[in-house]
């Protein structure tokens, strides 16, 4: 690629590449099978290992025979309980052991492992292990959890409850007194299964010395090595994590006991060790979605003002505890930063049951909250006679609007979307002139981009960006790309902040050993904590890009510019030098240290008050509204989603590609929830644990898919962008219920919408 | 008991000694070295771990190593020739057609048997070809988008 000249570089817009249609940058070694997973890496004298995993859902351990694994020949390492450190730990509750101590909580608790020369003989050993198990009496539902004399799972907690959240702003009963329409109802959002399609990966290497590597398809790299070396009794400089590219997460890569158990075997037998789950024992013992259900009250006055909103969550921990007190605390109380609601009270509980554990799944908790809120709200227009957007769009926050929980929204382009939603679907129109059976349904959401109350030491990134002597950068950061294109993003904005080009810009997998210390991926927060260290960093290195070429041309720093790697006079618009002069001079002048820019960013948020729970969490809030169109058979109850809308709040647009791909993932990964998606579970055991039996959507289920955005330029994200991860999915739900109930004049109210639902439905209606 | 067997991977002749039951995904992964074809569920359910037998895509998960001797088999690993990307891999590049990349090879080889047996085909056909083949991440939108691009010579 040639450089271009400067006249050419300083008369571009505002912007060299922000805003541009870019690639992936890691697509081309994806497309020819070169990027490298971790499934898919080898070590010398790598060993296998496989995790004898619990049949029962509640059961206690007699005793534990491993003579016979541990004759077979090929096997170097067998461990039960009293091999690991013995130490409880957890992301958030301490109710975690490597393997299982005296009683397994869950069908696939992890009891005892093997590392073996290759994975058949590791399988083989796991089968020679003998068990004695004593059943206990399980229970596998919140609802029967939280009865008196229930089965208790962890002894800590005596009526099953790991956690509780309660908020209260206003005066809700008095509102409700006084409103012209109170209505209420309840809603339930079902266990589902992130299906990334890179299973749960790990290996790890002990150098002997009490050093372990972990190669990991992690979102959390840096935050795991704290937990993990909490349960393994080390320091966390111990642990050195290395992030290949990863085959997707949606939330569910974040500690991971598996990874445990890979580190206890390498330091056992001084080898490498991969484990790699099936796909069975990923859906069996993965990370699922929080199950949630609702009771949902909300209070109105006649012209559709909000008054109050009361909601009653139960959710499901399962058997050991990952995220789900976050998530339930966020499923109670962030969606109040959508509407204006000066009333509000939550009230959530979070209840262990003999089932697999429950963790993050994009939108977590929100859109669980989302559904409900948003199918209620439809009911609610309704039975007001207002029109389902004019409804929002009457209560919708605007810009430098403050929550009642201290969230402060500087902009919102939420009544925007509802505008470009409607308009992109026909909205008005299509409600005028029905079509039978057809149906369109609207719902909007709004989300975080960072959440200052998940690590308590601190949010916020950091970022280095080296340029070397052919102009060269390389960009290291904590952050994780798990397939969402944020090393594209990170590429983008570090190019645009130090006047480079694009292609000169490559972003360094994540090591720990070398990187800084990044938070991850989740809370939607990449793009605008990450996005913003990267421009920081690059702002540093043009700086002394700028300085240097300053001081070899003798010209004052004021009158250099830095545009796609060249160095410009100004205001003559003649090319001085180029980046890779500029660098390579610098770079001889300080003895081989390449020019380095340093980015810190530090939002000014605030950890929520435990006890009041005000404060603002995230720097910015995202935006968005969707519109489903669907035809329902009414013979078969199916539903076909013809059209779908979607406009999104971004802030600022930086790579459309990258954004509608997210938006077309999240409303797939949606609507499969919505129609399709359901861990059938019974007595504690997942009984649809294949891709054959629990489906995902495949090319043919969808129909087209409409993305739009809105650009709000919120002062406070990088280039004015925000997060777009999570609200890509949260509103689907809602809105293809609310579409159904259009088509075809039934409610439902528990998700997955079923063709079974909707016939058991319809034959209550006189629809047919 | 180990049988000696001999594949045509990517034009190129491989002896291996392969165990009755060993599948095909794992003979390239583990004994080739061919990392490119992924293992998304090792049961025929995916397409993660699509691959050309003489010519035709297979789940390599589902077929015996043994069944292909003697036979051609294509892989990720050689749908660029010299270097140069085959037009299906410049178009998932260029159209967004890959995020996390697990189901990525899958998809090519798929949409690559699809367009040497239908070079124009139809939005359904074209779904229809993929439809085996799951992607979590990209809505698969961008991969119809970019596999239709190529089948009407649009120029990337
Ligand atoms: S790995 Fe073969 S179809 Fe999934
Ligand atoms: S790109 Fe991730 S599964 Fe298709």
């Amino acid at each position: 690629m040639r450089l271009r000249d400067c006249k050419e570089v300083l008369e571009m817009s505002e912007f060299n590449i922000i805003g541009k249609r870019v690639p992936q940058k890691d697509a081309v070694e994806k497309s020819t099978g070169a990027a490298q997973y971790v499934t898919d890496l080898k070590l010398p004298g790598m060993l296998y290992g496989k995790i004898l995993r619990s049949p029962y859902p509640h059961a206690s351990i007699l005793c534990i025979d491993t003579t016979r694994a541990k004759r077979l020949p090929g096997v170097k390492s067998v461990i039960t309980f009293s091999d690991t450190p013995q130490i409880k730990f957890g992301p958030l509750v301490d109710d975690w052991y490597i393997l299982a101590k005296d009683k397994v909580r869950f069908i696939g608790e992890e009891v005892a492992a093997v590392a073996a020369v290759d994975e058949d003989t590791a399988r083989e050993a796991i089968e020679l292990i003998r068990v004695e198990y004593e059943e206990l009496p399980a229970v596998f539902t919140p609802g029967e959890a939280i009865q008196p004399g229930a089965p208790i799972i962890n002894p800590e907690y005596p009526n099953n409850v790991v956690s509780h959240f309660k908020v209260e702003r206003g005066d809700v009963e008095q509102a409700f007194r006084e409103a012209d329409l109170v209505i209420g109802d309840e809603f339930y959002a079902n266990q589902v299964y992130q299906a990334y399609m890179e299973s749960m990966a790990c290996i790890a290497q002990s150098d002997g010395r009490g050093h372990l590597t972990l190669w990991l398809p992690s979102q959390v790299p840096s935050k795991t090595r704290m937990s993990y070396a909490k349960a393994l009794g080390i320091q966390p400089r111990d642990i050195r994590v290395i992030r290949p590219h990863v085959g997707g997460g949606f939330g569910a890569k974040m500690e991971y006991d598996a990874d445990l158990i890979c580190a206890l075997l390498a330091t056992n037998t001084g080898r490498p060790v991969k484990i790699v789950n099936t796909r069975m024992e990923d859906f069996e013992a993965g990370n699922p979605r929080v199950p949630m259900s609702f009771d949902l009250r909300l209070a109105f006055k006649k012209d559709g003002t909000l008054l109050a909103k009361d909601l009653k969550a139960l959710a499901g921990n399962g058997g050991r505890t990952v995220y789900g007190p976050a998530i339930m605390s966020t499923a109670c109380y962030r969606i109040d930063s959508l509407y204006r609601i000066p009333n509000l009270r939550a009230d959530g509980r979070l209840v262990y049951t003999n089932t697999v554990p429950t963790a993050c799944f994009r939108g977590f908790g929100n859109a669980q909250a989302t559904f409900a809120l948003e199918s209620l709200l439809d009911m609610a227009a309704h039975e007001l006679g207002i029109e389902p957007a004019e409804l929002r769009i009457k209560n919708s926050f605007n810009n430098g609007d403050t929550s009642p929980h201290g969230w402060f929204i500087s902009t919102s382009g939420l009544a925007d979307t509802i505008e470009q939603a409607t308009q992109a679907a026909g909205w008005n129109d299509k409600k005028r002139n029905k079509t039978t059976r057809r149906g369109i349904g609207l719902a909007c959401t709004n989300h975080v981009s960072g959440n200052r109350g998940f690590y308590r030491p601190f949010d916020g990134s950091s970022a280095i960006l080296r340029v070397g002597e052919s102009g060269q950068a390389v960009l290291i950061q904590g952050e994780a790309e798990i397939g969402q294109g944020q090393n594209t993003v990170y590429a983008m904005l570090a190019a645009e902040a130090a006047g480079l080009r694009y292609e000169d810009v490559t972003v360094a997998q994540v090591d720990t050993l070398i990187g800084p210390f990044g938070l991850g991926s989740f809370a939607s927060r990449g793009t605008v904590l990450g996005g913003q260290a990267v421009i920081a960093a690059g702002k540093d290195a043009k700086r002394k890009l700028l300085a240097e070429a300053s001081s070899m041309f003798n010209i004052p720093v004021e009158k250099l510019d830095i545009r796609e790697g060249v160095v410009c006079r100004l205001p003559e618009q003649t090319k001085m030098a180029t980046v890779a002069e500029v660098a390579s001079h610098y770079m001889f002048r300080q003895g081989g240290c390449p020019l380095t820019g340093e980015g810190v960013y530090v939002p000014d948020t605030v950890v929520p008050d435990p006890v009041t729970k005000i404060g603002n969490i995230s720097p910015v809030y995202c935006f968005a509204t969707h519109i489903a169109e669907v035809e329902v058979d009414t013979e078969t109850g199916q539903v076909k989603v013809l059209n779908y809308f979607a406009s999104h709040d971004v802030g600022k647009i930086l790579n459309p590609v990258g954004l509608e791909g997210q938006v077309e993932g999240g409303v797939v990964q949606g609507l499969g929830w919505a129609l399709m998606e359901d861990m059938v579970t019974v007595n504690g055991k997942v009984q649809n644990p294949t891709f054959l039996d629990y489906r995902i959507p495949g090319v043919r289920d969808i129909g087209k898919i409409h993305v739009s955005f809105v650009e709000t330029n919120d002062p406070k994200g990088p280039y004015g962008a925000k997060g777009i991860g999570e609200p890509a999915l949260n509103p689907v739900t809602a809105a293809v219920a609310n579409a159904i109930y259009d088509a075809v004049g039934v409610r439902i109210k528990s998700l997955p919408i079923t063709p079974e639902k909707i016939l058991a439905a319809l034959e209550h209606t006189c629809m047919l | 008991m180990k049988r000696l067997i001999n594949l045509v991977v990517n034009g190129e002749s491989h002896e291996v000694a392969v165990s009755p039951e060993q599948t095909l995904l794992e003979v390239l992964r583990e004994e080739l070295g061919l990392t490119g074809t992924k293992k998304g569920c090792n049961q025929g359910e995916c397409g993660a771990c699509t691959v050309l037998v003489d010519g035709k895509p297979v789940s390599s998960c589902l077929v015996l190593a043994v069944s292909v001797n003697g036979k051609s088999v294509s892989t990720i690993e050689g749908l660029s020739q010299d270097g140069r990307l085959h037009p299906l891999q410049e178009a998932f590049v260029k159209y967004g057609a890959i995020q996390c990349g697990f189901c990525t090879p899958g998809m090519l080889l798929a949409a690559k048997y699809l367009l040497e047996n239908r070079p124009k085909p139809s939005e359904q056909e074209i779904k229809e070809a993929i439809n085996g083949n799951i992607c979590r991440c990209t809505g698969y939108v961008k991969i119809v988008e970019a596999i239709s691009a190529v089948a009407q010579g649009a120029a990337l």
